[in-house]
């Protein structure tokens, strides 16, 4: 019976908090549970986005087609080049946060600083590009789509050239013949580029889910932005030095490396396939 | 020592190394973003030249997911240190996600997927309740009937 009760004491005490779960600090397992979350929502998302492409493979825009542009470069055809650049920025300003997170092990305040800073600013680039890539998605190609009846009409591109062939309509997947494409174009009017309603590149179930997943990622993006901007300035204050440890700075940067890790998936399911 | 490790002299969650050790971890990190670099890039190219090379649909799905999930482990394992924590704060991470994912892309992606797409939803993700049968109509007009009337009829 000697010593029971420092015994128990002993045993109970790891679950007063005296003990972290799992021998991983509190801060950094409920940041990784609150990302196992978002993780699953993101993939429900793009698991939905999956089905109905599935659904409807035969009218469903060639992201190619769609995402072609690049800043100063009006009119010239150049897929996957702004896009492969955001997904370099967002892959760089991960590098800075593991970076600052590295030197924030080794308690070096200048090295978090610095590193910090750098990852501000990838964000803040990133945040931009995406800006720049719903604009020219908004805004829509010169050439724009038939609106008729409530609904979209393409105009037959052809996929080697990139010429639009404004004589011929495409129509829920199926091409029309010159006659029927003449009528839709004397009755329809115009239509330029995409909101949640039309499309004009074809299904709008497309930009519906471009606006949500990326709008979504954005959002999740310009967040980590800001509080990677609030440990920034802690750091800068000297916060983390006077508690002796960047744990901070690792939390925050679980964070920033999830909203990569979902930009690669993003780029994968809306870009490349 | 400081603030925190007077309150809490015996909380283990915090790493810490010294600059030898710092060293080779930077190295490390870089070499992943060498390698996430490298692989996006011909990502990128495969991307761009898969209709002039002729690949396949199926491959390239399988390419593209693949190298995507290569990225992800590399991220998850390297950047956010998953590698470096217990055996059982990785499962705690990893099992749940796993068992919902499988469910999502297994179950609802590729079952019903499967399923709606053989089935042709009237109207799913469409502006107007009508439209799978308006293009069901079209397809028609399409082996001889008279279009611009058919056109004219949906008008009401």
């Amino acid at each position: 019976m000697a010593g029971s009760t420092a015994e128990l004491d002993a045993k109970y005490a790891s679950w007063d908090g005296a003990m972290s779960p799992m021998r991983t600090s509190y801060g950094k397992l409920f940041m990784w549970f609150f990302l196992v979350s978002d993780a699953l929502t993101f993939s429900g998302f793009l698991c939905a986005y999956g089905f109905f492409r599935h659904n409807f493979e035969g009218e469903w825009p060639d992201p190619q087609a769609v995402f072609h542009h690049f800043p100063f470069l009006h009119g010239v055809h150049l897929p996957l080049m702004y896009v492969g650049l955001m997904t370099f920025i967002l892959i760089m300003s991960s590098v800075t946060m593991v970076l600052a997170v590295e030197a924030g092990h080794r308690n070096y305040r200048k090295g978090v600083l610095i590193w910090m800073f750098l990852t501000i600013i990838g964000g803040f680039m990133f945040v931009g590009s995406q800006a720049w890539e719903w604009y020219n998605f908004i805004k829509g190609s010169d050439n724009g789509a038939i609106l008729y009846n409530k609904e979209i009409y393409t105009y037959d591109v052809n996929h080697e050239t990139h010429e639009t062939n404004k004589t011929v309509l495409w129509y829920h997947g199926t091409k029309l013949t010159t006659e029927q494409s003449a009528a839709v174009i004397s009755k329809g009017e115009p239509f330029y580029g995409a909101n949640l309603q039309y499309n004009e590149y074809g299904h709008s179930a497309f930009a519906d889910f471009f606006f949500f997943i990326t709008g979504f990622h954005g959002f999740h993006v310009f967040s980590g932005v800001i509080i990677n901007l609030c440990i920034f300035l802690m750091a800068l204050n000297g916060y983390m030095k006077r508690v002796g440890h960047y744990e901070m700075v690792e939390k925050v940067g679980l964070y920033w490396h999830f909203v990569d890790l979902v930009w690669v998936f993003v780029f994968t399911f809306f870009y490349l396939l | 020592m400081s603030e925190f490790h007077d309150v809490y002299p015996d909380y283990e969650g915090l790493a810490h190394h010294d600059e030898a050790t710092g060293k080779k971890v930077r190295r490390k990190l870089w070499n992943v973003f060498w390698l996430l670099l490298a692989v996006t890039i011909i990502e990128v190219i495969v991307g761009l030249y898969a209709k002039d090379w002729g690949l396949g649909k199926t491959f390239l799905k399988l390419f593209f997911i693949g190298f995507t999930l290569l990225k992800a482990g590399y991220i998850v394992m390297v950047f956010m240190h998953l590698k470096d924590e217990n055996k059982w704060t990785k499962w705690v991470i990893l099992i749940p996600y796993g068992v919902f994912i499988g469910y999502l892309i297994l179950m609802m992606t590729i079952g019903e997927g499967n399923y709606t797409s053989g089935h042709r939803l009237n109207g799913l993700g469409t502006t107007d309740g009508q439209t799978g049968t308006t293009g069901m109509q079209h397809t028609e007009a399409d082996h001889g009937h008279e279009h611009g009337e058919g056109e004219g009829e949906h008008q009401h």
